[in-house]
C-alpha cells in the first residue's frame, strides 16, 4: 500500500471522527415539555419573555441570580434560573434562546442566554446579543 | 401629490448610482476581454489593453463609489438610508470609517477594494499570467459589483444599493416624515453602534479584508495554471502571495480576538464564535496551501493537493462571507450580519466558483504529471504534507460543527450547536496543535528528500533537552501539574519544543542568517502564540468570587461558581490577592465611567494603591447600552475589569432620612426575606399586645406579628408591627427598627392559614450606590501577542526571500 494511500484512509478516520464527536456533542432545539421529561439532559429552548411575570434581579441579596419567566414555542410557560447578572436591556429582547437543562422542581436553569433585540433598537432586523452564565 | 422636498442632494445619489454601474460595466468589459485574449494571446493580443481598459473603469468606479459614500457621510446627508443607518451628527468624527462599513454595503465595498488593488499589482506585476489570471480576477469583480447594483431583474432584487434614498425606503413607506417637505431639517442618523466605535474597529476590518481579498490571487494563479494546463508554473508567483495571505489574513484575525478581548465583555480573546470560527478556517486551509506549494517547488509532489487546498481557500472565504451575511447564523452567533436579501446571490457566487474549479480539476487531473517515486517517510515534504494535511481536518472540524445551522436549513433538521462550543473545539484542536506544534519543531532538521537519521537526532536533541526542562519549570511555575490537566501538560510541552527547536534552528543550523530565516522565526511566533493561548486560556482565573457576609446558600442553589461581586460605593473588599475599592462614576460624554482602586497590603500592614481602572457602560438608547471592560496589563499578566450590573437611572434627589416606597410581602411563619442591609424573619403572630399601650378597648382584637431582622454583622433585632380591629375598623400599628432604617406595617391579615400581608419600609440611606463587577486575571497573554509579532516579522522575511527568488 502507497504511503498517500495510508495517509488519505487516517485523515477520513479522524474526518469521520470529528463529524461523530459533533453529533455527540450537539444539542437539540427542544420545548420545555421535552426538557422537563428529560431533566438534567441540556437543550436549547427558544421562547418569549413573559412581560408580566415576575423579574427578579436583586443584586444586594445575591448579584449572580437573575430569574424570569419564558413561554417556549408550545405555549409552556416555565420559570428559569440564571446564574449571572441581568443582561443590559433584557426587557426589551423579542427572542429569547435558553440554554440549560430542567431542574427536578421544575425551574429551567440556564447557562446561557441568547437575546433577539427588536428592530427599532437595531439594524432595521434583530440583532443578537450574547450572555453566558458562569461555568 | 408630488412633494418637492427641501434640502435633498440628489446628485450625490446619481453620481453614487452613475460609479455603481460603472464599476460593474468595467469588470464585465474587462472579465470578456482578457477571456478572449487568453484564448489566443497572439491572435487577439490587441484585447489585452481592452482588458486593462475595463480594469481601470472598473477600479474608477469603485473608487468614486467610495468616495460618494464618504462625502455622504462626512457632510451628514441623511436623506440616505445608508449614511442615516450608520451615522449621526453626535458621533465623534474619528469613528467615519467604522460608520463606512458597518452595513454589508460599505463591508462589500471594502473587500471589492482591496481586489480592486490587487488586481492592479497584478496588472502589472504577473507578465505571462496576466490574461487568465485578470480573467478570473475581474470575474470575481463582476460578482461583488453586483452586490451593491440594487436591482430587480424578474422580480429578483440583485444587489443591495447603498445610495437608496431614506424615503424610498419600502419598511418606510407609510412613515409621516414622508409627507413633510422639509424632513431633513429634523432628521438625525441612528448612529453608530456602540461596539463599533472602537479604534480596533477602524483597523480590525480593513486588514481582515484584505487578508480575504489576498485569497483570490493563488486562487486565480491555480485557476490560469489549470486552464492553460501548466501545472507547476503558476505556483512560483503564487507563492510570495501565499505567504503575504496567510500573514495579513493572520494579522486580521487576531486583532479581532484582541478587539474581542479589549472591547468586549466576552472575557478572553477566542470564545470559537462562529464568525471568529468562519475566518479561522480559511486560514488554516491557506497556511496548508502555502506549505504544500513549497514542497512542490522543491520537489514535485502532491499537486492535487495543492490545487485543493488554494481553491478550497478561497472558497471558504465565499462559504464564510455566506454564512455571516445570510442571516443563517442569527440563532448561533453574537455578530453576525443580518439578512439582506442576498443570500440566494452569495450562494450563485460561491457555486459558480466551485464548479468552475471541480470541472477544470476534473479534466486535467489525468493530464497531471506523476511522479516516480514516492517521497521518504524521513523528509522533510513528507512531514510537511502530514501537518497540511492536519491543518485540512482541523478546518474540517471547525466548519462542520460551526455549520449546523447550514445543515439544519437542508435538512431542516433541529441540532442545536454543543452547549458549551469552547469545550467541544478545545477537545478535538488541543490535539491538532500538538501533533502541529510537534511537526514545526522537527520539520526544519529533516532534509529535503532524504534525512540522515543520526544527524538529525544529534542536532535536535539539544532543543529537545531544553524544551523538556522549559516545560517542567513552567508546568511547576503556573501550577500545571495534575492528572486532568494531561493534554495541557502535553500541549505545553509541544509548543515550547516548537520555540526551542526552531530557535535553535535559527541559531545552530542557519548560524543567525536573518535572510534565510523566514520559517524559524514565524514558527518561533506560531509556538509562542499556542503557548500564551494554552497558559491564558487554562490559567485564567476569575478573581471576583462572592465573599460578601451574607449567606447566599440560603436561596437554595449552587453558588459556589459565582463569578459576579458586588461593590458598595467605598466599601473595601477583598479579591485575589487585591483590596479593590469603587470610589464612584462619573460622566463624560455618552459614558460612564466607574472609578475603581485596586490595592495591595504591604509587609507592615499598610494599603498601597497599586492601580486604577475605569471600566465603563456606554449610553445608547438607541441600540442598548453597552459596557466595556478595562485592563491593566503587566508583564506577566492582564487584570481585567468589567461591570456587569449597575443602577443606570439617573440618581434622583433622594432625602436619606426619608422612607422609600414599601414592598410589599405576604409571609409565612417562618419565612425570611432579604432587605438591601439584612435578613427579615417573620417568626410569628403574637396575641399577647399589650393593649393599653396602643390605647384599645378590652373587646377590640389586636395581633403582633413577630418579626426578627439580622443585619449584616449578626446583630439581631426585633420589630413587632400590630394589627388591630377596633369594631369594624382594621387599624395597623407600625414599628420601626431606626439602626437599621426599616418599618413595617400589616396591611392584611389571612388567620386560615397564619399569614401577613407586610409592607416593608427601607430609607433612602440604605440603599448605596453599588456596581457589580466580573475581574478575571488572564496570565501570559503577551506570550500570545509578542508570538503574533514575531510571527508576522517571520513571514515577511520568508516573502522577501521568496520574491528574491522569483526574480
Amino acid at each position: 500500500m502507497k504511503k498517500s494511500h495510508i495517509i488519505a484512509i487516517i485523515i477520513i478516520a479522524v474526518a469521520i471522527g470529528a463529524i461523530l464527536s459533533t453529533v455527540a456533542d450537539s444539542s437539540t432545539y427542544a420545548s420545555f415539555k421535552m426538557a422537563l421529561e428529560n431533566p438534567g439532559k441540556e437543550y436549547h429552548v427558544v421562547g418569549k419573555l413573559e412581560k408580566d411575570s415576575a423579574l427578579v434581579y436583586n443584586p444586594q441579596v445575591n448579584a449572580n441570580l437573575f430569574t424570569f419567566y419564558i413561554k417556549d414555542n408550545e405555549g409552556t410557560i416555565k420559570k428559569v434560573l440564571y446564574h449571572g447578572t441581568k443582561p443590559q436591556d433584557f426587557e426589551r429582547s423579542e427572542q429569547i434562546v435558553l440554554i440549560g437543562k430542567m431542574k427536578e422542581e421544575g425551574n429551567f436553569q440556564a447557562s446561557s442566554i441568547l437575546m433577539k433585540c427588536p428592530s427599532k433598537y437595531n439594524d432595521g432586523k434583530p440583532e443578537l446579543q450574547e450572555y453566558k452564565a458562569q461555568s | 401629490m408630488d412633494i418637492k422636498y427641501v434640502g435633498e442632494h440628489l446628485w450625490a445619489g446619481n453620481t453614487g448610482n452613475f460609479f455603481v454601474v460603472l464599476s460593474f460595466c468595467g469588470a464585465l468589459l474587462s472579465s470578456l476581454s482578457y477571456f478572449i485574449f487568453s484564448r489566443n494571446e497572439v491572435q487577439n493580443a490587441s484585447w489585452k489593453s481592452l482588458g486593462r481598459t475595463g480594469y481601470f473603469i472598473h477600479a474608477s468606479g469603485v473608487l468614486g463609489i467610495i468616495g460618494t459614500l464618504f462625502c455622504m457621510l462626512l457632510n451628514h446627508m441623511f436623506e440616505f438610508h445608508y449614511v442615516w443607518q450608520h451615522s449621526n451628527t453626535e458621533m465623534p468624527m474619528r469613528y467615519i470609517l467604522s460608520c463606512f462599513w458597518e452595513g454589508q454595503e460599505g463591508s462589500f465595498l471594502l473587500w471589492t477594494f482591496w481586489h480592486v488593488v490587487l488586481g492592479i499589482i497584478l496588472i502589472f506585476t504577473s507578465r505571462k499570467w496576466e490574461g487568465p489570471v485578470m480573467t478570473i480576477v475581474a470575474l470575481v469583480q463582476i460578482f461583488l459589483a453586483s452586490m451593491l447594483l440594487g436591482v430587480y431583474v424578474f422580480g429578483y432584487k440583485i444587489g443591495s444599493n447603498p445610495f437608496l434614498l431614506l424615503r424610498t425606503v419600502p419598511d418606510f413607506a407609510n412613515l409621516p416624515f414622508i409627507q413633510n417637505a422639509n424632513y431633513l431639517a429634523k432628521l438625525d442618523g441612528r448612529g453608530l453602534n456602540p461596539l463599533l466605535q472602537n479604534y480596533w474597529m477602524t483597523i480590525h476590518p480593513p486588514t481582515l479584508f484584505l487578508g480575504f481579498a489576498s485569497t483570490l490571487v493563488p486562487f486565480a494563479y491555480a485557476i490560469a495554471g489549470l486552464w492553460k494546463k501548466d501545472f507547476n508554473g503558476w505556483m512560483k508567483p503564487a507563492l510570495p502571495w501565499t505567504f503575504f495571505g496567510v500573514m495579513i489574513l493572520g494579522t486580521g484575525i487576531l486583532m479581532g480576538g484582541a478587539w474581542a478581548y479589549e472591547a468586549l465583555s466576552f472575557g478572553g480573546f477566542w470564545a470559537w464564535d462562529p464568525v471568529e470560527n468562519a475566518s479561522l478556517v480559511p486560514w488554516l486551509t491557506f497556511v496548508g496551501s502555502a506549505h504544500v506549494m513549497v514542497i512542490h517547488r522543491n520537489k514535485g509532489q502532491s499537486l492535487l493537493v495543492t490545487f485543493a487546498l488554494t481553491i478550497i481557500t478561497f472558497i471558504l472565504i465565499l462559504y464564510s462571507t455566506f454564512l455571516t451575511r445570510s442571516g443563517i447564523l442569527g440563532d448561533t452567533s453574537v455578530h453576525a450580519f443580518t439578512d439582506l436579501g442576498m443570500s440566494g446571490q452569495l450562494l450563485i457566487y460561491l457555486l459558480t466558483f466551485l464548479i468552475l474549479a471541480i470541472v477544470l480539476l476534473v479534466i486535467n487531473w489525468k493530464h497531471f504529471p506523476k511522479p516516480e517515486t514516492e517521497e521518504s517517510v524521513w523528509s522533510r515534504e513528507f512531514w510537511m504534507f502530514v501537518g497540511a494535511m492536519v491543518l485540512a481536518v482541523s478546518a474540517f472540524q471547525i466548519i462542520f460543527t460551526t455549520s449546523i445551522p447550514v445543515i439544519n436549513k437542508i435538512f431542516d433538521s433541529k441540532i442545536a450547536p454543543p452547549t458549551n462550543p469552547i469545550q467541544h473545539y478545545n477537545s478535538f484542536q488541543v490535539w491538532v496543535a500538538v501533533i502541529v506544534a510537534m511537526l514545526i519543531a522537527v520539520g526544519q532538521y529533516f532534509k529535503f528528500k532524504k534525512t540522515d537519521m543520526n544527524a538529525f537526532l544529534k542536532s535536535i536533541s539539544v532543543s529537545f533537552i531544553v524544551a523538556i526542562i522549559l516545560t517542567a519549570t513552567i508546568a511547576f511555575l503556573i501550577d500545571l501539574l495534575s492528572v486532568q490537566q494531561i493534554p495541557y501538560i502535553i500541549l505545553l510541552f509541544a509548543s515550547v519544543f516548537a520555540v526551542c527547536a526552531n530557535a535553535g534552528y535559527f541559531i545552530a543550523v542557519l548560524k543567525g542568517k536573518v535572510k534565510l530565516s523566514g520559517a524559524s522565526v514565524a514558527h518561533v511566533g506560531f509556538g509562542m502564540i499556542l503557548l500564551g493561548a494554552l497558559i491564558s486560556m487554562s490559567k485564567s482565573e476569575v478573581i471576583s468570587r462572592n465573599t460578601s457576609g451574607v449567606d447566599l446558600q440560603k436561596l437554595g442553589d449552587d453558588f459556589e461558581n459565582a463569578e459576579n461581586i458586588m461593590l458598595v460605593k467605598n466599601d473595601t473588599l477583598s479579591m485575589g490577592g487585591y483590596f479593590v475599592t469603587y470610589n464612584g462614576k462619573k460622566k463624560e460624554g455618552v459614558n460612564i465611567f466607574y472609578e475603581i482602586d485596586y490595592f495591595k497590603k504591604s509587609t507592615d500592614g499598610k494599603y498601597v494603591k497599586d492601580f486604577t481602572l475605569y471600566p465603563r457602560v456606554q449610553i445608547n438608547p438607541r441600540m442598548g447600552n453597552v459596557a466595556e471592560p478595562d485592563t491593566k496589563h503587566y508583564l506577566e499578566k492582564d487584570i481585567y475589569t468589567h461591570v456587569t450590573y449597575a443602577e443606570l437611572d439617573e440618581e434622583k434627589e433622594k432625602k436619606p432620612e426619608e422612607y422609600k416606597k414599601a414592598k410589599t410581602v405576604t409571609l409565612a411563619p417562618g419565612d425570611t426575606i432579604f432587605g438591601s442591609n439584612s435578613i427579615i424573619i417573620f417568626e410569628g403572630l403574637d396575641k399577647n399586645v399589650d393593649k393599653v399601650k396602643y390605647n384599645l378597648h378590652e373587646n377590640d382584637i389586636a395581633v403582633a406579628a413577630r418579626i426578627r431582622v439580622v443585619d449584616v454583622k449578626n446583630n439581631s433585632f426585633t420589630a413587632l408591627p400590630v394589627y388591630s380591629i377596633q369594631s369594624v375598623y382594621a387599624v395597623p400599628f407600625e414599628d420601626e427598627i431606626s439602626e437599621l432604617g426599616l418599618k413595617f406595617i400589616i396591611s392584611k391579615l389571612i388567620p386560615e392559614s397564619g399569614k401577613v400581608e407586610l409592607e416593608v419600609y427601607e430609607k433612602n440611606a440604605n440603599f448605596r450606590e453599588f456596581i457589580i463587577l466580573k475581574a478575571i486575571v488572564f496570565p501570559g497573554i503577551n506570550i500570545l501577542w509578542t508570538g503574533c509579532l514575531i510571527m508576522i516579522i517571520g513571514t515577511v522575511l520568508a516573502i522577501r526571500h521568496r520574491l528574491k527568488q522569483s526574480n
